[in-house]
């Protein structure tokens, strides 16, 4: 082979560190931006308000009770209870009616709340026994709360419980609370085709039979008697018998 | 296409043989657009190899002793090569990283990949002299361990046996030959690893064939980071490929597609989307760096560099560009074309390295003749049937047989 020619390899040193030290600066934003689409996905559905299983928060380290409340023990022993993303979500925004005073002692699948949007009401029974030590009062003076963030300070009671094991042990946890909200986000895409058809005489009202998407705030515009369907078909707690009986 | 398959595992009651030889006759409509334009090509393609075989490679073709590698290199084996990439691909991402996401594209990913192998690479045979001397670095007949020929012509047969393996669960299927499906699906993750290993290794080989022409080349595509230029590029080449393909085939053969998959394809795209995005991102540096490290900027005012210019805005930083912002507004035919533009863009490069930028100071410079194209579209056709009767007979698309599953 003729011509050798002999590369001076440090007369490009200096520029090809600034490019890679630009590709580095560059890099970071670039991943950044390209990663941060599922948030937006979220905020597309949000905003187009299709109600799916991705934009459902379900924080893992909560007890989720079959009948859309959530329970949470904090360090003092008196456990947080109040109302899941999903309920929140079907029914829109809701005033909530406070029935229990603190000192009030209930048990499991009492009365523990009303929830109301336009004079269509909701019971909430009690996912746990115990005494009442608390309630937020800060959603008397904003209500909005409930739905801005039901895990937070979107609270109900704070109530001490007397059968802490046994009632938790009957609730969703982590893994399991995201599959049983996929799951009950199917079944009241079917329970809505169904009451859709019990209580129109058109046929034609029948509604999401090819598993179309379902809008937010899907009951807030339907009759009341749906809402009692729903009441007795999403919010029902039997009460388990106690494992000494 | 055609609306009734053989129910493979029970060959219809039909004999082994009975049933393939059924399934050799054409199914469907026979005079589409497609076969209307193909088959004349290939007849006249055929004519052609013919007439090469019999008066020898200077007949149909413009190469010269000056430029004794052409179109048929240059294109179909080193550029369809990389646009085969995309099988190692999806088995990686599938088979070692386990994104289950992408299972559903993978088997007709293997036989794109497997028969661009068979095809394009074997268009290497048109191309020698004694084409029968091929073997040699297989049986030792000198093996010429010092070529990079010698690994080039290992790695295309092993990597072509290993496709064939993580392929034949396919096969064992159509056959409803279940014990050997048992044997053969076992034997899929060896040759899965086998193949990633063999893949990233000549992909950049086909570089390194390359190495030897620094005088011949021009210098802005001539670099002694080819190899790793062939490499990086046929990741995304390789998924563009599998991008466009896949949206073709879902036209095509969207009867065959079962609704989950078909919903599925959506997300996979997407999914692809930002591989691409990402490994170009990284091309588009390293070529960069290899730019200034050859002090390439003294070519950039010629006619050579507004063409380099071009191939790397055009063709590497826009759909670089395209898949990032396809990616993130969620737009399917964004992404198509950003796909398309790759393709164009890996096309461009390989040509540049192989064909155009290829003794560019000559006087005389090399132009294929309409043969040598001729040729080359017969090879596309010829492979594009095959896939088609592949895809109409075996569960590469479809589901697998039910009995499959039931184990």
């Amino acid at each position: 082979m003729d011509g050798f020619s002999y590369h001076d390899i440090f007369a490009t040193k200096g520029l090809e560190y600034l490019v890679i030290i630009a590709f580095l600066a560059l890099l970071v934003p670039f991943w950044i931006v390209l990663n941060k689409q599922v948030k937006i996905t979220r905020e597309i559905q949000k905003a187009l308000g299709i109600l799916s299983a991705n934009i459902l928060r379900i924080p893992q380290g909560l007890f989720y009770s079959r009948n859309h409340t959530w329970m949470y023990m904090e360090k003092s022993g008196a456990a947080k209870v109040g109302l899941d993303d999903l309920l929140l979500h079907i029914t829109g925004e809701v005033k909530f009616n406070q029935l229990r005073n603190t000192g009030e002692i209930i048990s499991k699948g009492d009365l523990l709340t009303e929830i109301d949007h336009d004079g269509k009401l909701l019971r909430i029974y009690s996912p746990v026994s115990g005494e009442i030590v608390d309630r937020n009062s800060l959603l008397e003076k904003k209500p909005g709360m409930l739905n801005e963030d039901p895990y937070g300070k979107g609270w109900i009671y704070k109530i001490k419980p007397t059968n802490w094991i046994t009632d938790a042990k009957s609730c969703y946890f982590a893994e399991e609370a995201t599959s049983w909200s996929e799951k009950e986000l199917v079944r009241f895409k079917d329970f809505l085709a169904n009451t859709m058809k019990n209580h129109s005489p058109d046929a034609s009202m029948v509604i999401l039979q090819d598993g179309g998407e379902l809008c937010d705030h899907s009951l807030s515009t339907l009759p009341d008697e749906i809402w009692k369907d729903f009441q007795k078909e999403f919010l029902t707690l039997y009460r388990l018998p106690s494992p000494a009986a | 296409m055609n609306n009734s398959y053989q129910i493979a595992a029970d060959h219809d009651g039909k004999s082994i043989w009975k049933f393939l030889v059924s399934e050799f006759k054409p199914k469907g409509k026979f005079l589409t657009p497609f076969n209307i334009i193909s088959i004349p090509i290939m007849i006249l393609g055929l004519a052609l190899i013919v007439i090469r075989f019999w008066k020898g490679i200077g007949s149909i073709t413009n190469l010269t002793q000056d430029i004794p590698w052409g179109l048929w290199i240059g294109f179909d084996v080193v550029t369809g090569v990389a646009f085969a990439g995309g099988a190692y691909v999806l088995t990686f991402m599938v088979y070692i990283l386990n994104m289950r996401k992408y299972h559903s594209i993978v088997r007709v990913t293997v036989l794109n990949g497997f028969l661009a192998y068979v095809f394009y690479a074997g268009a290497l045979l048109l191309d020698l002299g004694r084409p029968w001397n091929v073997i040699n670095p297989i049986i030792g007949n000198s093996f010429g361990t010092s070529s990079v020929l010698f690994l080039v012509a290992w790695h295309f047969l092993l990597y072509m046996i290993a496709q064939l393996i993580e392929f034949s669960p396919a096969i064992a299927e159509w056959l409803g030959a279940r014990r050997a499906r048992k044997i053969l699906s076992a034997m899929t993750i060896a040759a899965v690893i086998f193949g990633i290993t063999l893949s990233t290794l000549h992909q950049s080989g086909l570089g390194a064939l390359y190495l030897m022409a620094r005088d011949k080349i021009h210098p802005l595509w001539y670099s002694e980071f080819i190899p790793i230029m062939f490499f990086v590029s046929s990741i995304f080449a390789g998924l563009s490929m599998v991008i466009f393909e896949g949206s073709i085939s879902h036209k095509v053969f969207f009867n065959q597609i079962s609704e989950k998959n078909h919903q599925a394809q959506h997300g996979i795209i997407r999914g692809l989307s930002k591989i691409c995005a990402g490994a170009m991102f990284a091309y588009f540096f390293l070529q960069m760096l290899v730019f200034i490290h050859g002090q390439n900027w003294i070519w950039i005012n010629t006619p050579m560099g507004y063409w380099w210019l071009l191939e790397m805005v055009g063709f590497v930083f826009l759909p670089m560009l395209l898949f990032f912002v396809s990616y993130r507004k969620n737009n399917i035919n964004m992404i198509k074309v950003a796909a398309i533009l790759t393709m164009l863009g890996v096309i461009l490069n390989r040509l540049n390295v192989t064909v155009i930028g290829f003794r560019w100071d000559m006087a005389i410079r090399y132009i294929p003749s309409w043969m040598e194209l001729v040729v080359t579209l017969a090879v596309i056709f010829t492979e594009i049937w095959i896939f088609r009767w592949v895809i109409n007979r075996m569960p590469v698309l479809r589901d697998s047989p039910s009995w499959v599953s039931e184990k």
